[in-house]
């Protein structure tokens, strides 16, 4: 997965704009603070919150290999203080935060880091509870990374790995799908394709599936909420994300929505003026961005907040 | 069979539960039948126990409200993170039972 880098006037601005680039929802995001944003004096030497995002990856690694692999230090993992912790401006925080996390510092903030949460979480405990921290008063000042969100949780989530390979995940996605097919009484193929490391996309295809898509598409969003759902119980821990499209509807809509946008810029190019399109999802927004990207002469920036951010494409 | 009396009362019981559903009383398939089978097939399949899931269906002035019914341990599943899995749920439901024009409502009892 792709790190990209993106700084803004506050720290949400950042995360907003990370979301943004990569067109996914909060749950998918990874992210590190290079940077946190510093005020100034009358706005003099103020700096920019900076951040380093990716999609937060799906690991089928076995869990131990994830442990050892981040006991060397790959600098991603986000270290909570926990309940018991100190506060957190303690840790370090800036540029340094992440150069911290090499290897030995990364092996303290390992055992000190352990909320009890985490150590609930982790099933063979041994390394957690290895006696490195009698007294249930871990020293936390050496977590190395310090942001916490709220997505930690999912983070964390990528240690339980599951079971099922992809394949196996993309067969529950399929059957699951066809059953609730049935159940609405239509008939349809429905077929799955692994696609990349970590994505299984589900076509379902026949006449008649409009009941399947409903208005502007929101039928077929709830449907992909629960065929993910179905595929992240079966598989447990973590699973695959998953991609639905009935009747090649995002597909079409997609081409579309790409023919628009470049429409709409070549309005912004001719005219001088931004346009701000209609508020949209992450996904849709990740089409336009890319779309305006190709075009010379123009470019975009996302404004407003969810569900209601949208884009403006401005000359450039 | 004989040594599993229990379960034959079960089965007999649920066979009444389904003519019931079955049939309305004007002796046509009950309104938002195809809802309740969606709703129900999608709520057994997020859950660790499928066998604790049914759903009650009322008809109402407004259209029906399927009250789906899950082992307490499997109410989070049905919920989901922010409630995004009964949103679903909901949407599809409702999506069911516009194919057979009645205006669904779909609620976790608890």
């Amino acid at each position: 997965m792709e790190w990209i880098e993106v700084s803004a006037r506050t720290l949400d601005q950042a995360i907003e704009l990370a979301l943004d680039r990569l067109g996914v929802v909060e749950d998918e995001l990874e992210y590190v603070v290079l940077e946190e944003p510093r005020a100034g004096l009358f706005g003099i030497g103020r700096t920019d919150a900076r951040i380093r995002a990716r999609v937060r990856p799906v690991s089928r690694e076995k869990p131990h290999e994830q442990r050892r692999r981040r006991a060397r230090g790959n600098g991603t993992r986000r270290n909570r203080p926990g309940g018991t912790a100190a506060p957190p401006r303690e840790a370090p925080t800036g540029p340094g935060a992440v150069g911290a996390a090499g290897p030995a510092t990364r092996e303290d903030g390992e055992r000190a880091a352990a909320s009890p949460r985490r150590r609930r979480r982790r099933r063979g405990g041994a390394s957690v509870g290895g006696g490195a921290v009698p007294g249930g008063q871990p020293a936390v000042a050496t977590a190395p990374v310090t942001r916490t969100d709220a997505h930690e949780t999912e983070a964390e989530t990528v240690e339980e790995t599951s079971t099922m390979t992809l394949e196996e995940q993309a067969a529950t996605a399929r059957d699951f799908t066809a059953g609730l097919v049935e159940a609405f009484g239509l008939r349809a193929s429905v077929v799955t394709e692994v696609a990349g490391d970590d994505d299984i996309e589900v076509r379902v295809s026949g006449d008649g599936l409009g009941v399947l898509v409903g208005p502007r598409g929101i039928t077929l969003q709830a449907l992909e909420e629960l065929v993910r759902a179905a595929v992240q119980r079966a598989a447990g821990g973590h699973s695959a994300r998953v991609h639905l499209d009935v009747a090649g509807y995002r597909q079409r809509r997609r081409e579309a929505l790409a023919a628009f946008a470049a429409s709409i810029a070549e309005e912004v190019k001719a005219s001088g003026s931004p346009r701000a399109l209609e508020p949209m999802s992450p996904p849709d927004r990740k089409v336009v961005h890319d779309t305006v990207a190709a075009i010379e002469g123009v470019s975009t920036i996302s404004e407003g907040e969810e569900p209601r951010r949208r884009v403006v494409i401005t000359p450039a | 069979m004989s040594d599993e009396p229990l379960d034959d009362a079960d089965d007999f019981d649920d066979d009444l539960d389904d003519l019931e559903d079955e049939i309305a009383p004007e002796g046509n398939r009950v309104a938002g039948g195809r809802a309740k089978a969606v709703v129900e097939y999608v709520a057994r399949h997020l859950v660790d126990d499928p066998d604790g899931v049914f759903v009650d269906a009322g008809e109402g002035r407004d259209g029906v409200t399927l009250l789906v019914h899950a082992s307490p341990g499997d109410l989070g599943r049905i919920i989901g993170k922010r409630g995004r899995v009964i949103q679903a749920i909901r949407q599809v439901g409702r999506a069911a039972g516009s194919t057979e024009g009645v205006r669904v409502t779909v609620d976790v009892a608890d």
